[in-house]
């Protein structure tokens, strides 16, 4: 299992530096989008590399690595909602300096906020966890939809086929964060005899896995599209 | 056109387009000028005989019309202003200038006679007898001269360079000689004696004049404006056609939304009046450029605006 989650941190590095490095190279709203999937990797490595660094075991690293999670998904859907817009009015406006400070301003104040109150605690996490869970399960269905929207306004520009490509990554997010919501509200991982729970857990790693390989193949094959 | 010897010239080959005529009558006036202003334009011929600083007549001439007094002033204002007119100036004695508005107020008895075919004598005879006044008027290409007669008897010749009726009929002769000489006969019933009005007196010459100019000056913004509707029109179907022509480029190498892009950055296209052009295009390109970027890649957007340019310098 260890190994599992060394192969996913690099399937993470990759697909995180392959949107990052998208970010800086293209239009503002690509911004949005690709930080946004860039912010996967630092909520996903965190607790994924907990194993191996263990000084990472801390309830505010913990907690932060679920908040940026959070963020993550609240950075791309604003991102694709300005994609729709823009391909309804043709306007777009702001900069990346923008997106990218106030994605650091938002860390920033959310650390700020777990700092002046009581530590988290296993229980909070867990909330935590759930919220971020939550939030990825239903924006993950609304941004399907929405890509589709997209998709049909664009659908005979060179770039249209890349999100068909979106809508496969977040079914695939939907099946890792939705597994994963599905086991905390029920509590599965304390009733690992239920077969709920077996399905529920390897759904969730299917899930991850291949999240994290589309989000790197879609961001690639939108850099083959965009050149 | 009409057939006058040149007096003595006071001035020559003016353009009356560039004289205010109101003043120049004026100063004529003042100055007891006498003799005659001759007017010639395209549309026509115009005559103002002056004697002793009196405008006695007035006259404006061509194939179609024969104007008068107030009219042929107006008229020969209006073609001033056109700018396209040739004014010569000639000093007449008195007397002459006299007979020369009595002969072009007179009736033209016989016109364009060849005088090799016409027996002159025996016209000449016939005025005798008749009585006739008016004028017999022989001309060439070159030349004119005039053989004034009063009730049947010869009063003298003027010919060109003469300002005052001469007695002897040397250059009048010599006009006659001359290859393809013609002569007029007319003929006048006024009372040569008769003191003529003065039109200025009675006109209004310098309201005349600015009627004139504002008349002038409403058909040329009449012109101005029709010529900038035209360009105004041509402008805008070349901005259409401009338009068209991206939109198709737009269309093929980025879809509909190509297209649509097109249509907001034209919209947006300041040209401050001007035409369409490189330079005004320059601004254009660099907005579609960016906005393209959210759907396609710059390579695609480099052939799309390559292909714009070059389809814009083929409509030039």
């Amino acid at each position: 299992m260890e190994m599992f989650q060394v192969v996913l941190g690099i399937f993470w590095l990759i697909a995180g530096g392959v949107s990052f490095y998208f970010s800086i190279g293209n239009a503002r709203v690509w911004t949005s989008i690709a930080v946004g999937f860039f912010l996967i990797l630092v909520g996903e490595i965190i607790p994924g590399a907990m194993p191996f660094l263990p000084g990472l075991n801390n309830p505010y690293v913990l907690a932060m690595g679920h908040i940026i999670g959070t963020l993550s998904i609240l950075t791309m859907s604003h991102g694709f909602q300005e994609y729709y817009v823009f391909t309804r009015t043709l306007d777009s406006e702001g900069s990346k300096l923008h997106v990218y400070l106030a994605v650091v301003g938002v860390m920033g104040a959310s650390l700020v906020f777990l700092l002046i109150n009581p530590t988290p605690d296993e229980s909070v996490l867990r909330v935590i966890r759930i919220v971020e869970n939550t939030n990825w399960v239903f924006l993950s269905l609304i941004n399907i939809d929405l890509i589709r929207k997209i998709y049909l306004n664009v659908k005979d520009t060179p770039i249209s086929n890349g999100f068909v490509a979106f809508m496969v990554v977040f079914a695939c997010i939907f099946l890792w964060k939705g597994s994963q919501l599905y086991i905390d509200v029920f509590s599965l991982d304390t009733k690992q005899h239920l077969i709920n729970y077996t399905i529920s857990h390897y759904s969730n790693l299917t899930g991850n896995l291949l999240a994290s390989l589309s989000v790197g193949g879609t961001f690639l094959y939108l850099g083959k599209l965009l050149r | 056109m009409i057939l006058l010897p040149r007096g003595n010239p006071v001035k020559e080959n003016i353009n009356p387009g560039k004289v205010n005529l109101a003043d120049a009558l004026g100063k004529i006036r003042q100055g007891k000028f006498t003799g005659y202003m001759r007017f010639d334009f395209p549309e026509g011929t115009g005559v103002f005989i002056y004697q002793e600083g009196r405008l006695i007549s007035a006259l404006f001439e061509n194939e179609r019309e024969h104007l008068i007094a107030y009219d042929g002033i107006s008229r020969t204002f209006d073609e001033s202003l056109s700018g396209n007119g040739k004014l010569n100036i000639y000093r007449l004695s008195t007397e002459l200038a006299h007979s020369i508005h009595t002969l072009l107020h007179g009736e033209v008895l016989h016109k364009g006679q060849d005088l090799q075919l016409i027996d002159i004598k025996s016209l000449l005879i016939r005025m005798r007898e008749e009585k006739r006044s008016g004028c017999l008027r022989i001309y060439s290409k070159e030349h004119i001269a005039l053989i004034f007669y009063r009730d049947g008897n010869p009063l003298g010749f003027f010919h060109d360079g003469s300002t005052d009726i001469e007695t002897t009929a040397d250059s009048s002769l010599s006009v006659a000689k001359e290859p393809g000489a013609k002569v007029d006969v007319l003929v006048t019933r006024v009372d040569g004696e008769k003191k003529l009005a003065d039109l200025m007196e009675t006109a209004d010459i310098s309201g005349m004049w600015g009627a004139a100019v504002a008349e002038r000056q409403r058909q040329r913004e009449e012109q101005e404006n029709a010529a900038s509707k035209t360009l105004e029109t041509k402008e805008l179907d070349r901005r259409q056609k401009t338009q068209e022509l991206f939109k198709s480029f737009a269309m093929a190498h980025l879809g509909k939304i190509g297209s649509l892009l097109v249509d907001k950055e034209f919209d947006k296209l300041k040209l401050n009046g001007g035409p369409i052009s490189d330079s005004a295009l320059d601004d254009f390109y660099a907005k579609l450029g960016k906005s393209a970027k959210l759907v396609a890649g710059s390579s695609k957007i480099d052939k799309m605006l390559d292909d714009m340019k070059k389809g814009f310098k083929g409509l030039s």
